[in-house]
């Protein structure tokens, strides 16, 4: 392998020296990383929407989706027919901007699309930028870091950087618990934990493959995991429904204890009858939810069984479900009783329900209870106020900038899915054991930014579990 | 100048009898006989013999403090070398020309690629070494090397002095004083005790301190450093028993043959020192449930494996196996320790059982069924490596037995391998918490060539993650720490692709050779124009391009799928697994034909093409990992206190232990959110705007400019 060169460095260094200096063929060019993409303007109705690009792929980008035509003069708006470079099917007339680097936000070249702020739109040009070769979604706070590291931001305007960087992590944790929450959940933690897994046994295979017995056939079985995980994958990512809802806006869950009226308001809220109202407690025995539109905002509206104890079976799962339930809500609308079912810190407005049943110009029953808001189902008295309290609480939360759109999030995790499908299309052709696992190792890292996880130790854990290997 | 001193005065005594503390064996003849040195190395393991050897290779007057010269280059444990992910330390230590690799050339009995069949980016170099041999030859190279000294003596304290403003730490190392009383003045101190921090010996229920002749000065040593306020833990290690050759049936055995030919560890080599068909075999036998039975009954009187003292996740004895991993066969492989070695090292045995019961249980295996372990009073005549052995084991017969020791937590020190808390103190090897010869040795250049430079007023000599297995052993090791005795596997590296045993010598030997003096005119001379054929070889393969069709006929031998019109460069045909610069030059003898005379090129141009078109898009990775590397986070930081930067406390006291020196470091340490991360950078941003308005001002005080510039070279 490494052998009889000596002779010809001897010969090299007596005779006349080789002309043998030409440079950089083998090196890369000169990249500085990747390409990365993001909605920029922030969540809800807007009739525009701005999805900026930023790093080197990113006049790539401009035209593969404006082809066949040339990037546009520099930071001077043209209006193009975008399309997906992959079906060229047409997704937008939009104004594209060019910024070449240094003179961007970034000091990377950079590319604006202004698109219709439809959530159909930005979602398909978020997808269609994802399969731009080396564009991949923006990482939390990757835009404002990148223009920190070019020195195009003052220090003042980093500060709010970190600031921003904790929300939109924490932003972005929430969502993807939500998102996680349900069958998609399940799916792509089982994926990344079978990926792990085969991934590790390969690992173990070119660590100890030689020196350790290994048990028969590890490869094998990685093999036929990893075929699969393929299949799986290949059958979500075709799969029209994708087994996910789409929760646009915020989680709004109505609980309180039983025959408080929550149906009511749900009904009420929604304005149809979405759940069936009695008199009789431990009506609602399961989660109802209902998108709905309030105060402008997208909403999602839960309604629960009511809060109690020794009840049957069927309810009882009613009460565990609609406890789960807040867990992932944004907001809980509480109609009478006091604090949060699960005591977590959550935004909460608490709504005293039936205020037509109390004596008028009667004593205040609840001066002792927290802040609270008096409503009648009935009459509809207090509605207005409730309103107006639930508009603020979703501003609040959704006119955040920096809470990622549920459909970014979509987008995301469908690029990620796609990436890993692809490595793992590598794995099945490399012969070279060490670029099938490099090809592993990319295709776990994708799932792995949706579920989280992903280092070295915990694939040495699987190893040191799984094998007996050592001295 | 004040001292910690140690205890014991009256062992120290005794000792300097059995030694001869005062004798210096000197490769250059010139050395001056004062005990002023630029470095001093204490510990003549494979960490310190790499560090001696680097400091006066960059050109440091260095003393190598042992307790014998006649144990430097022992091989206490395994008789090998190598391995996976080892091999590829041992081909780093030799791009900076160190010296394990190359006396393996010199000394091994059997040499064998592991991985052959899984990819180039993952051949494990190993060969078996014969103990004897290592020893004379290593002792011979570092007794040769100009500017280093050797010394027979045991350190028992560091003396220490004031430290220099302008760097971090408390103290500042200035010498060492021996057991014996006397003194050796340096100007960096590189310690690499290896397991004789507090070492204890453990077989069956007897536990031993590790030496009569090594513990004193090691608890001395130790008790200064728990002094300082260096945080301690405790590991263990083991090793198996010996057996004697004749005595085993290798008839009924299967046999593992060396390669022909056999692949040399160093650059420089062409060949080894022996042809393979004068190599040694090696065999495999198993255990059976046999083994199981004597381990499992016998627990109660095996008090190493009930400790709590911290082992590794992987199974280190045949009690972990069995405990772990039952009703299954393991693995036992019969080496040779050398030429004429009546021993045979069974390698997948360690076990600390009582002496009697190890024997009852070896001779349960096949092959061993007569097997006797041997007894030093025997072997003494025939193994000179007895000697060491003698001297850690007093005992009648060579059981197998664990060995518990101190080491230090390694992210009490930077990536130059210098403490945080004494200046120009640097430790290397076992002591930072790391198992193996390989990740002592590398180590070992790594500490040799830093307190040379910090001597010298130079900036340290770091390898990132990003350029070597070194730089992932000990960012891991600086920036994590470690709980179990740190081993490398390939698995560590996130770039395993581009870190491969084959292009070693161009991440590392042009580094070494500019940056730190280490890497000899002839080995740089060589490394440069292996680079400059490799660029020109892949701008010719790059430059040929026919339509598939065409690469079709002219090798058939290639599954070339000739469906697609694209024209294909060499470089593409190249990456066909049966598919070599041979074949294509046969195809293209113009201008191929003279890249099959040099057999390493034509080789590394084959591994270049594999993985040329992931490499590209590594190298994003790297540039993007390189670039947090970049900012350089300032070293004297009190993070505790730090009022300008919001940080938690819990990332407080994270980044505080840890003492990242980068960015990229402090992403990596566990807990240290994105949030923390970009307030530390505008910090280190406020900070250089502050250092660069301090820079334009008239030096008046000589201190500015001996301040290490690198806090404010980048961003």
């Amino acid at each position: 392998m490494w052998r009889g060169l000596w002779t010809l460095v001897a010969r090299a260094a007596r005779g006349p020296r080789r002309p043998c200096t030409r440079q950089g063929s083998g090196a890369p060019a000169p990249a500085s990383g990747a390409t990365v993409f993001a909605l920029s303007s922030g969540q809800g109705r807007c009739g525009i929407a701005v999805i900026r690009t930023s790093g080197p792929a990113s006049g790539q980008a401009l035209r593969s989706l404006t082809a066949p035509r040339d990037l546009p003069p520099a930071r001077k708006a043209c209006l193009r027919l975008l399309s997906d470079p992959r079906s060229g099917e047409p997704l937008d007339r939009a104004l594209v901007l060019w910024f070449p680097g240094p003179q961007s936000f970034t000091g990377e070249d950079c590319a604006e699309f202004h698109v219709h702020g439809g959530p159909a739109v930005v979602s398909g040009v978020l997808q269609a930028l994802g399969s731009v070769p080396g564009l991949r979604p923006a990482e939390a706070g990757e835009f404002t870091r990148r223009a920190f590291a070019h020195g195009k931001l003052s220090l003042t305007e980093v500060e709010g950087l970190a600031d921003l960087i904790h929300a939109e992590t924490e932003a972005q944790r929430r969502q993807a618990l939500r998102q996680l929450d349900g069958e998609l959940s399940h799916l792509c933690r089982g994926w990344a934990e079978t990926l792990t897994k085969a991934l590790a046994h390969v690992e173990a295979y070119i660590d100890f493959g030689e020196d350790d017995n290994l048990e028969e056939g590890v490869l094998d079985r990685a093999d036929s995991e990893v075929r699969e995980l393929e299949v799986a994958l290949g059958a979500h990512l075709r799969d029209a429904r994708r087994g996910q809802r789409l929760r646009s806006g915020a989680h709004v869950v109505v609980a309180g204890p039983p025959n408080a009226g929550k149906s009511s308001l749900v009904n009420l809220l929604s304005r149809k009858p979405v759940s069936i109202v009695s008199p009789e407690p431990g009506t609602t025995r399961d989660v109802l939810e209902t998108p709905v539109d309030l105060g402008g905002f997208p909403a999602l509206l839960s309604d629960t069984a009511g809060l109690r104890e020794g009840v049957g079976p069927v309810e009882q799962e009613g009460v565990r479900r609609a406890q789960k339930s807040c867990n992932f809500l944004d907001t809980v609308v509480i109609p009478a009783g006091a604090g949060s079912p699960n005591g977590r810190s959550q935004r909460l407005l608490l709504v005293l329900n039936k205020s037509d049943l109390l004596p008028a110009g009667g004593p205040d029953p609840s001066a002792d209870l927290p802040p609270h808001l008096l409503l009648s189902c009935l009459t509809g008295e207090g509605l207005d106020g409730l309103l107006e309290a639930l508009r603020k609480e979703l501003a609040a939360l959704c006119g955040d900038p920096s809470t990622g759109p549920p459909l970014l999030t979509r987008a995301r995790h469908q690029h990620h899915l796609q990436g890993c499908l692809d490595a793992l299309g590598h794995y099945k052709q490399a012969k070279d054991l060490a670029l099938a696992t490099e090809a592993l190792r990319v295709a776990r890292g994708h799932l792995t930014r949706i579920t989280g996880g992903g280092g070295t130790e915990e694939i040495l854990d699987i190893i040191f579990q799984d094998f007996c290997v050592g001295k | 100048m004040f001292s910690f001193r140690g205890c014991s005065r009256w062992v120290a005594v005794s000792l300097t009898k059995q030694h001869h503390p005062s004798s210096r064996f000197s490769g250059d003849s010139a050395a001056p006989w004062t005990p002023r040195f630029d470095v001093v190395v204490i510990g003549g393991g494979h960490a310190g013999t790499e560090a001696a050897a680097a400091a006066a290779r960059c050109g440091s007057r260095t003393l190598l403090l042992t307790h014998r010269v006649d144990t430097i280059g022992q091989m206490s444990c395994n008789p090998s070398f190598g391995g996976i992910g080892k091999g590829h330390l041992m081909r780093e230590v030799d791009a900076l020309d160190g010296l394990c690799s190359r006396i393996c050339d010199q000394s091994g009995v059997h040499y064998k690629v592991l991985n052959r069949r899984k990819g180039p980016a993952v051949w494990g170099l190993r060969a078996q070494i014969d103990r004897k041999l290592y020893k004379q030859n290593m002792q011979k190279e570092i007794l040769n090397t100009p500017l280093l000294t050797v010394q027979e003596g045991a350190a028992e304290d560091l003396i220490l002095t004031e430290p220099e403003p302008e760097h971090t730490g408390k103290y500042r190392v200035s010498g060492v004083v021996l057991v014996d009383g006397s003194t050796v003045y340096a100007e960096s101190v590189v310690l690499t005790t290896g397991t004789f921090l507090r070492g204890m010996i453990v077989i069956g229920l007897e536990m031993h301190p590790a030496g009569r002749l090594g513990d004193q000065p090691s608890i001395g040593l130790a008790q200064t450093l728990e002094k300082l306020g260096f945080v301690v833990g405790r590991l263990k290690t083991g090793t198996p028993p010996r057996i004697a050759k004749e005595s085993i049936n290798f008839s009924i055995l299967n046999k593992r043959t060396p390669d022909n030919p056999s692949i040399p560890f160093s650059f420089i080599n062409e060949t080894v020192w022996i042809k393979p068909e004068d190599q040694l075999p090696c065999y495999l036998t198993h255990t059976n449930p046999q083994v199981d039975e004597i381990v499992l009954e016998n627990l109660h009187l095996n008090c190493h494996v009930k400790e709590t003292t911290k082992g590794p996740r992987y199974c280190p004895s045949i009690e972990s196996k069995v405990l772990r991993f039952p009703n299954r066969l393991h693995q036992v492989w019969l080496e040779p320790e050398g030429m004429d070695s009546d021993l045979i090292y069974p390698q997948g045995l360690s076990v600390t059982l009582p002496a009697e019961l190890q024997e009852k249980m070896i001779t349960c295996i096949r092959g061993l069924e007569k097997a006797k372990m041997i007894q030093p009073g025997k072997e003494n005549a025939s193994c000179p490596s007895h000697q060491c052995f003698y001297y850690f084991l007093p005992f009648i017969l060579w059981p197998g037995y664990g060995v518990q020791y101190d080491y230090l937590d390694p992210r009490q020190i930077t990536p130059s391998l210098e403490t945080h808390l004494v200046q120009r103190l640097f430790f290397a090897g076992q002591i930072n918490g790391t198992t193996g010869y390989e990740e002592a040795a590398a180590q070992g250049v790594i500490a040799g060539i830093n307190a040379s430079l910090r001597v010298r007023h130079k900036p340290p000599f770091v390898i990132s993650r990003t350029e070597g297995y070194i730089g992932v052993l000990i960012d891991d090791l600086t920036t994590l720490g470690t709980n179990e005795p740190y081993r490398m596997f390939t698995s560590r590296a996130e770039f395993r692709l581009s870190l491969r045993p084959d292009n070693a010598d161009s991440r590392l030997t042009f580094r070494g050779y500019k940056e730190a003096g280490c890497v000899s005119q002839q080995r740089y001379e060589r490394a440069t124009w292996m680079k400059s054929s490799l660029e020109e070889g892949i701008s010719v393969l790059k430059s040929i391009e026919f339509p598939s069709s065409k690469w079709k006929n002219l090798i058939p031998e290639a599954s070339i799928s000739i469906g697609k019109s694209l024209p294909l460069r060499a470089l593409d045909v190249l990456k066909y697994e049966e598919v070599d610069i041979e074949l294509l030059a046969k195809a293209v003898p113009e201008p191929l034909k003279k890249y099959t005379k040099c057999r390493e090129l034509a080789e590394r141009l084959k591994i270049e093409a594999t993985y040329e078109s992931v490499l590209l898009h590594q190298q994003q990775e790297i540039k993007e990992v390189q670039r947090d590397e970049a900012l350089q986070l300032p070293k004297d930081l009190d993070y505790l206190t730090l009022r300008d930067v919001s940080l938690s406390h819990e990332v407080r006291e994270k980044l505080h232990f840890s003492r990242p020196q980068t960015i990229g470091a402090a992403s990596r340490i566990p807990g240290v959110t994105p949030a923390a991360i970009i307030n530390l950078l505008r910090f280190v941003k406020t900070t250089q705007q502050r250092q660069a308005a301090m820079d334009r001002l008239p030096k008046t005080d000589q201190h500015l400019c001996n301040t290490d510039k690198l806090e404010g070279r980048q961003l």
